[in-house]
C-alpha cells in the first residue's frame, strides 16, 4: 500500500476541497446572519465547515488528506472572498489536525461511521481552542458557553460525521471512488485467489 | 463561462504574493494578543484607506464587497455583547445581561474580524492565484505537485459551476418534484451533490493522471513559465506597515476614543 500522496490524490483531494469551499461561501452569509439573533442557533451548521475534511479522507483514505483538504477548501474560501479573510487559514489548520489525529488514532485503516463521529468532534474541538484565543469565548457566561459548545458538537457530529459517511457511501455507489482508492490487503487477495 | 473584472494594477499588485500572505499570516497571529480596542480602531482606518484607494479595483465592486462586513461586525459583536461576562450592569432583561465589560470586548471583537475582513478583501483583490501559486514554488519552495493541483483545481471550478446549471435544467425539464420541508433538503442535496462530485473526482482523476505522465509533479531542476522575486514595493509595503502600526500604537496611547485598554 502506497503510503505517500501522489499528485493524483493530491488533485482529486484539492478539487472536492474547492467544491466545499464554494458552499462554505455561500454557508458563510447565513450563519452571520443567524449569528445575529444570538443563543448560538448559528452553531448548529457550523460542522458544515469541518465536511471537506471528512468527505476527502473516506473517499481517498491517506494520510494527510484530511488536513490538506481542509487547508485547500480554506485557502479556496479565502480566495474568493470570504468574510473571515486570513483568519480561515489558521482555522482550517487547526480543524484539519483535529480530524487527522482521530483518523491517525485508528492508524488511517478504520472507515467507520463511529469513526468520522469521532474525526467530527476533534475538528470542533480544534476551532473551540482557536476561538478561546480569537472569540474570547471562555468570557462567555457560563451557560451561554455550554450552549455554545453543545451545539457546534452536535452540529458537526451531525454534518461532518453522520452526513459526510452516508455522502460517501452514495458516492461509492456510483464507482467513482474504485478508481482511486489504494488498493487493500483484500484486493490483493481477490487478484490472488483468482490466479488459483 | 468567464468572469472578468477589470482594474488598474496598483503598487500592491507588485508585492510578491508569497510575502504578501507570511506578512498577513503574522500580523493575524500578532493581532490575536492586542487587547486593546482603540489599537484596533487606529489600525482600521488606514487599512480602510488602503482598501479605498489602493486596490484599483472599480468603486461599485470595493462597495459591494465592503457589504459583508457591516454584517460581520454585527454577527461577532453581539452575542459578547449580550451574554458577556462582568461587573458594570448596564442593561438586563431575561437572559441578556449588557455590561461595560461585555460591551466593549463585543466591540473589540467586532473591529477585529473588520481588520480581518479587509486584510482578506486586500489580498485577494490584489493577488493573482497563478502568481501566487509559482510564487511559493519559487520563494517557498513548496513542492510543485501541491501548486500545480491547486491551479489545475481552480481550473476545474467553471467547468463545475457549468454543470451545475446543466443538473438544475434537466431536473427542471424532467419536472421533479421534493417534498416539503427536511426530506426536501435531503432529496435535493442528493440529486446535486452526487452527480456533481461524481464527474468532478472522475475528471480529477483523468487530468491527474495525464499530469503525472507529463512530470508535473518532478521535484528538481525545474523551469516555471512565470519567474517572481523580490522588489522594493516588498520594503515599501512592509515599512508602511510597521510605521502604521506605530502610530496605531502612539494614538491609542495618547487619544483614547473608548475608555477601556484592556478588555480581556
Amino acid at each position: 500500500m502506497r503510503k505517500t500522496l501522489t499528485l493524483t490524490d493530491i488533485l482529486i483531494t484539492i478539487v472536492i476541497a474547492f467544491i466545499f469551499s464554494v458552499i462554505y461561501k455561500l454557508w458563510g452569509p447565513l450563519y452571520s446572519f443567524i449569528g445575529i439573533l444570538g443563543l448560538h442557533v448559528d452553531q448548529l451548521i457550523y460542522g458544515m465547515w469541518f465536511m471537506a475534511a471528512t468527505v476527502a479522507f473516506l473517499i481517498i483514505r491517506k494520510p494527510g488528506i484530511a488536513l490538506l483538504a481542509e487547508l485547500a477548501a480554506a485557502q479556496g474560501e479565502f480566495l474568493f472572498g470570504g468574510q473571515w479573510g486570513i483568519s480561515l487559514l489558521l482555522y482550517g489548520l487547526v480543524q484539519g489536525l483535529g480530524c487527522e489525529l482521530i483518523f491517525a488514532m485508528y492508524r488511517y485503516k478504520s472507515y467507520r461511521l463511529y469513526v468520522t463521529c469521532l474525526a467530527a468532534i476533534g475538528a470542533a474541538v480544534g476551532s473551540l481552542l482557536l476561538d478561546v484565543f480569537y472569540g474570547y469565548i471562555d468570557s462567555l457566561a457560563l451557560w451561554n458557553l455550554t450552549l455554545l459548545i453543545v451545539a457546534r458538537l452536535v452540529g458537526s457530529i451531525l454534518i461532518t460525521g453522520v452526513f459526510a459517511y452516508y455522502l460517501v457511501e452514495a458516492l461509492d455507489k456510483t464507482g467513482v471512488t474504485k478508481a482511486i482508492r489504494p488498493v487493500s490487503n483484500d484486493d490483493y487477495q481477490r487478484l490472488e485467489d483468482e490466479m488459483r | 463561462m468567464s468572469i472578468s473584472i477589470s482594474y488598474q494594477p496598483t503598487w500592491l499588485h507588485q508585492i510578491n504574493p508569497s510575502f504578501k500572505l507570511l506578512t498577513l499570516t503574522a500580523l493575524f497571529i500578532g493581532l490575536l494578543f492586542v487587547h486593546n480596542p482603540n489599537f484596533l480602531l487606529y489600525m482600521i482606518t488606514g487599512i480602510v484607506v488602503l482598501y479605498l484607494f489602493g486596490t484599483g479595483h472599480r468603486w461599485k465592486v470595493i462597495g459591494l464587497l465592503a457589504i459583508p462586513l457591516t454584517i460581520i461586525f454585527l454577527s461577532s459583536s453581539t452575542t459578547m455583547i449580550f451574554f458577556g461576562e462582568g461587573e458594570q450592569t448596564w442593561f438586563k432583561f431575561g437572559l441578556i445581561h449588557i455590561t461595560e465589560e461585555s460591551f466593549y470586548r463585543g466591540i473589540h471583537l467586532g473591529l477585529r474580524s473588520m481588520v480581518f475582513g479587509l486584510l482578506s478583501l486586500l489580498f485577494a483583490l490584489t493577488t493573482r492565484p497563478v502568481y501566487l501559486f509559482y510564487s511559493t514554488m519559487q520563494q517557498l519552495k513548496l513542492k510543485p505537485k501541491y501548486a500545480y493541483s491547486f491551479m489545475a483545481a481552480i481550473r476545474m471550478l467553471p467547468i463545475i459551476v457549468e454543470e451545475f446549471q446543466t443538473l438544475r435544467q434537466a431536473l427542471k425539464v424532467r419536472g421533479v418534484q421534493y417534498s416539503k420541508g427536511m426530506k426536501g433538503m435531503y432529496e435535493k442535496v442528493k440529486l446535486y451533490a452526487i452527480p456533481l462530485l461524481a464527474q468532478s473526482i472522475r475528471r480529477a482523476h483523468r487530468i491527474a493522471v495525464s499530469m503525472e505522465a507529463k512530470q508535473f509533479s518532478k521535484n528538481n531542476k525545474r523551469t516555471f513559465y512565470y519567474h517572481l522575486g523580490y522588489t522594493n514595493k516588498d520594503l515599501l509595503f512592509f515599512l508602511s506597515l510597521v510605521v502604521w502600526l506605530m502610530i496605531s500604537y502612539v494614538c491609542s496611547n495618547q487619544f483614547t476614543v473608548f475608555p477601556v485598554e484592556y478588555v480581556r
